[in-house]
C-alpha cells in the first residue's frame, strides 16, 4: 500500500457536502451519497507525493472520532453550507476543537458548498455532466442530529434558496480560528486566499479548492521528508511508521 | 457483497465436548498450532488435537480428537486462556487468579521458591505482548489489568514464575488492554488511549461508553490495533493516535474481530461479517447463532458458539480472484490482488497480479473496452501472442506459440466473441493495430517480435492503413512465408516488393514491380512506380541487378532511365560503382540515353577523358548531319538547338580529337562555322577566319571567334589574331565585297581601338581614309597609350620608393650591435653560444650559423626570401661578437 505523506481532512456538520466535495474532485461527477459512516479517505497522486484526504462524518454520533481523524493532518478544510447559517456556527462549536491534533503549521480553509444554491455564478457546470441535472436529494438520517431549516429536503431549484453565509462572515471565522490557533493574522496565509464558495454539484471551484491546498502542503511534504531521511534506521518493514513522526506523542 | 472469502468449517462439535451437558458453556478457547484448547464454565480446560483433512474439491475438514481434559478445581469458569509455546505454558485466568498450567499434562505449575511465584492474584484481564520487548525467548511478557483500581500491570513470564515489570495507573478504570511494545492500547470507562509504560506518556484516541457497549482492543499488526468505535465502527490506530486505514461499518452489537488480511472479520450475535480492509466493502456475511467468541490465533480464525467451536477458513486468494473476475468485477479483483502484496512472496506476487491483469484486460477486450483493456495489458505485460491468437489466421502457422493454460479468457477466437457482428470484428481489428502498434519495439514482445510484425502486416494489408509502407520500410521482422500469400491476397504487390526486399530479395521485389508496371498486375499503391524502379536501381549496390533490369527501365523511358547511371554517387568511393567505358557499352543500344548520359559525364560531371569529349562530339555531329539530311527538313530551331550544343562543345572542350571530326566535317559545306571553330582548335587561325571572313561572310562571327580564341591567350595573341583578321579585310577581295570588308575593318577599329597596335594600324591603313572615319579608333588608341605611358611611370616612382626605404631599414641594421655571450641562448636551438661565429636575424636576433644553415636546408626551397636577410649579417656582426668575447 502506498503510504500517504501528508494529510488534508474535510470537517464540517452534517449534510453540508463533505463527501460531494471530494467526490466531484476525485471523479468529477456529482452524485447522491449517503451519509459517510465514520469516514473514508481516497489517496491522491499529486506529482510525486501522496497526499490522503480524508472525508469525516458529520453526524453528532462520530464527532469523537474527529480529533483522531486531524492527528498530524497538514491541512483542515473547515465545510458549511452557504444556505444554511447554522453550519457554519458548528464549525466553530464543535469542530474547530478537533483540530487540536493536527500540525502546528496545518492550514485551514473555510469552504461554504451548495454555492450554487444561492449563486447564479456557480451554476454553471465547470465540466458538462448528466449527473449535474439530477434533483439534488441528499438523504437525512431521521434520528440524527437537528436538520438545518434551510438545509434543502425536496428537490429544490437552483438559486431558489436565499443565501445565509456571506463572504465577510467566512473571513470573520477564519479570523478567529487563526486567533483560536494563536497564529499571528499577519504571518498567516489571507482570508482571501483561504475561503472558498463551492458547489459540489456543478464543480464550482472545487478543483482551485484542492489544489491551493495542495500546493500550500507541498513544503509540509518535504520537511516531512527530511525528517525521514535524517532517521538513521533503515525501515525494513514497509508498514512501519517512519520514526520522525513518532515525535508527536512521545 | 457476495465474494466468498470465508467458509466457516466446524472444530469441535457439541457431542465431543460436552456430551448432553446442557448448562456447560464454552468460556474461553486457545489454539496453538495443532493444539486446541477450550476452558468451560464448569472450571474445565479441555485439549485436542486439531488437524486439517482435505475433501474434496479442495476443501479442508477439520477432525478434532480429545486429548484430555482437566478440573481446574475452583468451581469457577475458565476466563481467559493463553499459550506460552515457548515455554510449555498455558496461561489461565479463573476466579481472578493467573496462574501457568503445562500445556502437555495441564498441570498446574508449582511455583518456584523464594521468587513470588507463578501466581498472580486480582487479575480481570490480561493479554500477552504481541511485539515482546524483551530478546530472551524464553519469557512472554503480558499485560494485567488488575481488580484494583485504575492498575495496569507488566509482567514478565517465565517457565514458573512471573515478574513485575511496571506498574502503571489510568485516569479511569481500564476494562480491556492490548499490548504492542511499549504501548498499551487501553479500553478505559469512558474512552480509549494508547499509554507507553515506559516514558508513561499517553495519547487519547476517542470517546467510547465502555458502560454501554463491550470495547474492542484488537491489536492486528505491528503498533496497530483495531477498536470498536461509537456507532458500530471498527476504527484502526496506530501506537500515534492516527488512523491510518478508513474505519469499517460493523453492528452495533460487536463481540469480537480479527484481522485476516485483506479482511476484518467480526462477530456479533447473529453473523460473521466481513469487510474488506482495502476499500472498506462488507464483501461476505455469515449467519452464525449464539456467536461468542472470535479470535485469531497464528493466521487462523477460530469461533466458538457457547457450545461448539469453527474454524474460518480463507478461500486461497487465487479463488476469490478468479470468482471475482469471473463476475466481471475487474476493480475489486485487482484491489484484492494489489492488496494482497504484503502477504504473498514478491516474485509469486507478481506472476499472480500480472496474471490478474491480462485477464482484466481480456475481461475489458470482451465488453470492447479498448482503452481499458490496453491498459491492462500493459501494466500486466501481456504476451502479444495472446490476442493475435484470438484473431484467425493472424498468427503464422509456423509460431511455436500456444494460449497460457488455464487460459485467460473464455473466448474461441474473434468469430466467437463478436457472435458474427462485422462492425465488433472491425473494431477489434483496429484496437490490436493500435495495440500491436504501441507494443511493437517494446521489451515486452521482443520474443514476439516475429508474430506481432506479421500481425501488423497482414492487418494493415487487409485494412488498406497507410502505416503497412512504413512498416516494411522501418526495420521490421515479418515472415516472409507467411506474409507474402497474405500480400497478394489483398493485391499489394508494392509492399510485397518491399517485403521481398526486407528479406534480401531484391531480383525478385524489381520483377514483381515490373510486372506491375508492365500492367501484368493491379496495384495502385504508387503511380510513380516506374521511377520509384529506376530510383532504386539507381541506388542498388548490386551491379549485376542494374545491368539486368536497366535495361527495362531505358526501353520504356530513356529520358527517365538514364538516371540510374546519372544519379548514382559521384563521390570518391567508387568502388560499388559501375566503370563508365562500361555503361557506354551497354547504353550502346539506347542511343538517345547514350547522348544524355556522355553528356551529363562531359557536361556536369566535366570528366576529362578523350574518348567521351571525342564520342559526345561525333554523337552531336551525327545528330545535326541527321537533322541536316532528312526530308521534310526539321523545324529550324530543332536543327539551330542541335548546332548550338555541337558549336558550344566544340568551343568549350580541349579534349576532342580535332582531325577526326574535320575529317567528318569537310564535306559538309553547312557548317562552316563550326569548320572554322575546328581550324581555331588546331590554332590555324589564318584558315578559320579565311572561312569566316571570304566563305561565310560573317564578321561579327569572325570577330567573336578572335576574342574566344584569344581567351585563354592574353593581350598578345588576341593583338595578332585582331590584326590577322584586320590584314584579311584589308587585303581581300574585290568589287563590292571590298566595301563591305572596309566598312568591317572601321567597326573592328573603333570597336577594339585599344587592342590594336595603332602605331602597325596606321602604317597598313589606306591613304584615303578619313580621320572622321577613324576617330573613335585613334581615340582609344591615343588613351590607351597615355594610360600606358603613365601607369609604368608611376610604377617606376613605386619602386624607387620601396627601394629606398630597404636601403634605409639595411644602414639602421648595420648601426646597432649585436650582443653575444655564453649565458645568451640561439633562439633557434636554445643552446648557449660557444664561438663568436653567429648568424643575425632580421631584428638582431643572433642564432648559430649551424642551425641557420640547418633551418634554411630543411625549409623548402620556397623559403628563400628568408635566407637573404642573414646573408648580409653573415659578414657584419663577426665584428660585434669579437668584442663581446674580449669581455668575458
Amino acid at each position: 500500500m502506498k503510504k500517504p505523506d501528508v494529510k488534508v481532512v474535510i470537517l464540517g456538520d452534517m449534510n453540508v457536502g463533505k463527501t460531494s466535495l471530494l467526490h466531484r474532485y476525485t471523479e468529477r461527477k456529482f452524485r447522491d451519497t449517503v451519509s459517510t459512516v465514520g469516514g473514508a479517505f481516497y489517496l491522491k497522486q499529486w506529482g510525486p507525493y501522496n497526499i490522503s484526504i480524508w472525508d469525516t462524518a458529520g453526524r453528532e454520533q462520530f464527532h469523537g472520532l474527529g480529533s483522531m481523524y486531524c492527528r498530524g493532518a497538514a491541512a483542515v478544510i473547515l465545510t458549511y453550507d452557504v444556505t444554511n447559517w447554522q453550519s457554519l456556527a458548528e464549525l466553530e462549536e464543535r469542530f474547530l476543537s478537533l483540530t487540536d491534533t493536527a500540525n502546528h503549521d496545518c492550514i485551514y480553509a473555510i469552504v461554504g458548498n451548495k454555492a450554487d444554491l444561492s449563486d447564479p455564478r456557480a451554476q454553471l457546470p465547470v465540466a458538462p455532466d448528466d449527473q449535474g441535472e439530477e434533483p439534488r436529494t441528499e438523504p437525512q438520517v431521521p434520528s440524527a442530529c437537528p436538520t438545518p431549516p434551510a438545509s434543502p429536503v425536496s428537490p429544490v431549484s437552483p438559486g431558489s434558496l436565499p443565501k445565509q453565509v456571506g463572504r465577510d462572515e467566512a473571513a470573520a471565522l477564519y479570523a478567529r480560528v487563526l486567533r483560536y490557533k494563536g497564529l499571528d493574522e499577519k504571518s498567516s496565509l489571507p482570508a482571501d486566499r483561504m475561503c472558498f464558495e463551492t458547489s459540489a454539484r456543478t464543480g464550482y471551484n472545487v478543483d482551485a479548492l484542492f489544489e491551493t491546498l495542495f500546493d500550500l502542503v507541498l513544503p509540509s511534504i518535504l520537511r516531512k521528508r527530511n525528517e525521514n531521511q535524517r532517521s538513521p534506521t533503515v525501515d525494513l518493514e514497509d508498514y512501519r511508521e517512519p520514526t520522525g513522526k513518532r515525535r508527536g506523542c512521545c | 457483497m457476495s465474494v466468498k472469502a470465508f467458509e466457516l468449517v466446524p472444530a469441535v462439535e457439541r457431542d465431543l465436548l460436552m456430551g448432553d451437558k446442557a448448562r456447560i458453556n464454552v468460556e474461553c478457547i486457545e489454539c496453538c498450532g495443532k493444539h486446541l484448547y477450550i476452558g468451560t464454565n464448569d472450571c474445565f480446560i479441555h485439549h485436542f488435537l486439531l488437524e486439517e483433512v482435505p475433501s474434496q474439491k479442495g476443501r479442508i475438514k477439520y477432525s478434532a480428537q480429545k486429548l484430555q481434559q482437566k478440573y481446574l478445581g475452583l468451581k469457577k469458569p475458565v476466563t481467559e486462556l493463553r499459550a506460552a509455546s515457548a515455554l510449555e505454558r498455558l496461561i489461565v485466568l479463573c476466579d481472578g487468579v493467573l496462574f501457568l498450567v503445562d500445556m502437555a499434562t495441564l498441570e498446574t505449575v508449582p511455583s518456584a521458591t523464594g521468587s513470588g511465584g507463578a501466581k498472580i492474584k486480582g487479575v480481570t484481564s490480561f493479554c500477552m505482548n504481541g511485539n515482546p520487548v524483551n530478546t530472551d525467548p524464553f519469557c512472554v511478557e503480558i499485560a494485567v489489568i488488575s481488580s484494583r483500581r485504575r492498575t495496569v500491570q507488566v509482567y514478565t513470564v517465565f517457565e514458573d514464575r512471573v515478574q513485575l515489570v511496571k506498574e502503571v495507573t489510568t485516569a479511569e478504570q481500564p476494562s480491556v488492554v492490548s499490548l504492542d511494545g511499549y504501548f498499551l492500547c487501553l479500553a478505559l470507562s469512558s474512552q480509549y488511549m494508547i499509554l507507553n509504560y515506559t516514558t508513561g506518556a499517553s495519547q487519547d484516541l476517542f470517546p467510547y461508553n465502555s458502560e454501554e457497549r463491550r470495547p474492542i482492543v484488537k491489536r492486528i499488526g505491528r503498533e496497530e490495533f483495531l477498536l470498536a468505535a461509537p456507532g458500530g465502527l471498527g476504527m484502526f490506530a496506530n501506537a500515534e493516535g492516527v488512523s491510518q486505514r478508513a474505519p469499517v461499518n460493523w453492528s452495533e452489537s460487536v463481540i469480537g474481530a480479527a484481522v485476516c488480511f485483506p479482511y476484518v472479520v467480526a462477530l456479533d450475535q447473529d453473523f460473521i461479517s466481513i469487510h474488506s480492509m482495502l476499500d472498506q466493502q462488507l464483501k461476505q456475511s455469515l449467519a452464525f447463532r449464539d456467536g461468542h467468541i472470535l479470535q485469531d490465533f497464528e493466521g487462523k480464525v477460530v469461533l466458538a458458539s457457547t457450545k461448539a467451536v469453527y474454524v474460518l477458513v480463507p478461500l486461497p486468494l487465487e479463488q476469490q480472484i478468479q470468482d471475482l473476475l469471473s463476475g466481471d468485477r475487474v476493480e475489486e479483483a485487482l484491489v484484492l490482488t494489489e492488496g494482497a502484496q504484503l502477504n504473498i512472496p514478491r516474485d509469486r506476487f507478481q506472476i499472480l497480479h500480472r496474471r490478474i491483469l491480462q485477464q482484466a484486460g481480456f475481461i475489458q477486450f470482451g465488453q470492447l473496452q479498448f482503452q481499458e483493456a490496453q491498459e491492462y495489458f500493459r501494466k500486466g505485460e501481456l504476451d502479444a501472442r495472446e490476442l493475435i491468437s484470438l484473431y484467425p489466421l493472424l498468427l503464422p502457422p509456423t509460431s511455436s506459440f500456444t494460449r497460457c493454460h488455464p487460459p485467460l479468457h473464455p473466448f474461441a477466437d474473434l468469430n466467437h466473441l463478436a457472435q458474427g457482428d462485422l462492425e465488433k470484428v472491425l473494431r477489434c481489428k483496429r484496437f490490436l493495430i493500435s495495440y500491436l502498434g504501441s507494443v511493437r519495439g517494446t521489451e515486452a514482445s521482443r520474443a514476439a517480435r516475429e508474430e506481432v510484425d506479421t500481425a501488423l502486416l497482414k492487418l494493415y494489408a487487409e485494412q488498406d492503413h497507410e502505416s503497412l509502407l512504413d512498416l516494411l520500410a522501418s526495420d521490421n521482422t515479418c515472415l516472409l512465408a507467411d506474409s507474402a500469400p497474405w500480400l497478394e491476397k489483398h493485391s499489394k504487390y508494392f509492399a510485397l516488393g518491399l517485403l521481398y526486399r526486407c528479406n534480401g530479395h531484391d531480383s525478385a521485389a524489381l520483377q514483381l514491380w515490373i510486372r506491375v508496371v508492365d500492367g501484368e498486375l493491379q496495384d495502385s499503391t504508387r503511380p510513380d512506380l516506374y521511377e520509384y524502379i529506376v530510383d532504386f536501381l539507381t541506388f542498388c549496390p548490386n551491379l549485376d541487378l542494374v545491368w539486368r533490369y536497366s535495361d527495362w527501365a531505358l526501353k520504356r523511358d530513356p529520358k527517365v532511365g538514364v538516371q540510374i547511371f546519372t544519379k548514382r554517387s559521384s563521390g570518391k568511393d567508387q568502388s560499388g560503382q559501375p566503370k563508365l567505358d562500361d555503361v557506354i557499352t551497354y547504353l550502346e543500344k539506347h542511343s538517345h540515353a547514350r547522348l544524355l548520359y556522355l553528356e551529363h559525364l562531359v557536361l556536369e560531371r566535366h570528366i576529362k577523358k578523350e574518348k567521351f569529349h571525342s564520342l559526345l562530339a561525333v554523337l552531336y555531329l551525327e545528330q545535326v548531319l541527321f537533322l541536316l539530311e532528312s526530308s521534310p527538313p526539321p523545324a529550324p530551331d530543332q536543327l539551330s538547338h542541335a548546332r548550338d550544343k555541337l558549336q558550344a562543345l566544340l568551343r568549350e572542350s580541349n579534349l576532342y580529337r580535332v582531325q577526326l571530326l574535320l575529317g567528318k566535317i569537310e564535306g559538309c559545306d553547312q557548317l562552316l562555322l563550326e569548320r572554322a571553330t575546328l581550324h581555331g582548335k588546331l590554332e590555324d587561325h589564318g584558315k578559320a577566319l579565311d572561312i569566316l571572313v571570304h566563305q561565310l561572310h560573317d564578321y561579327s562571327s569572325a570577330e567573336a571567334y578572335c576574342l574566344w580564341a584569344s581567351s585563354s591567350q592574353g593581350p598578345a595573341c588576341r593583338q595578332q589574331l585582331l590584326h590577322l583578321l584586320l590584314d584579311l579585310y584589308l587585303g581581300g577581295g574585290a568589287g563590292e565585297k571590298r566595301g563591305d570588308l572596309e566598312m568591317a575593318a572601321v567597326d573592328l577599329l573603333n570597336r577594339h581601338g585599344e587592342q590594336f597596335d595603332a602605331v602597325r594600324v596606321l602604317s597598313v591603313l589606306p591613304e584615303g581614309w578619313s580621320l572622321q572615319l577613324l576617330k573613335p579608333f585613334l581615340g582609344r588608341a591615343v588613351r590607351t597609350s597615355v594610360h600606358a605611358s603613365r601607369t609604368s611611370r608611376l610604377a617606376l616612382g613605386l619602386s624607387r620608393a620601396e627601394n629606398l626605404q630597404l636601403l634605409h631599414d639595411r644602414l639602421k641594421e648595420r648601426r646597432k650591435p649585436i650582443l653575444v655571450s655564453e649565458k645568451r641562448g640561439c633562439h633557434l636551438c636554445h643552446n648557449t653560444f660557444s664561438c663568436p661565429d653567429v648568424v643575425c636575424l632580421p631584428g638582431a636576433i643572433p642564432v648559430h650559423t649551424h642551425c641557420i644553415a640547418h633551418r634554411l636546408s630543411d625549409s623548402a626551397p620556397n623559403t628563400h626570401a628568408d635566407s637573404t636577410p642573414s646573408k648580409h649579417t653573415d659578414s657584419t656582426p663577426n665584428k660585434h661578437s669579437t668584442q663581446n668575447s674580449n669581455h668575458t
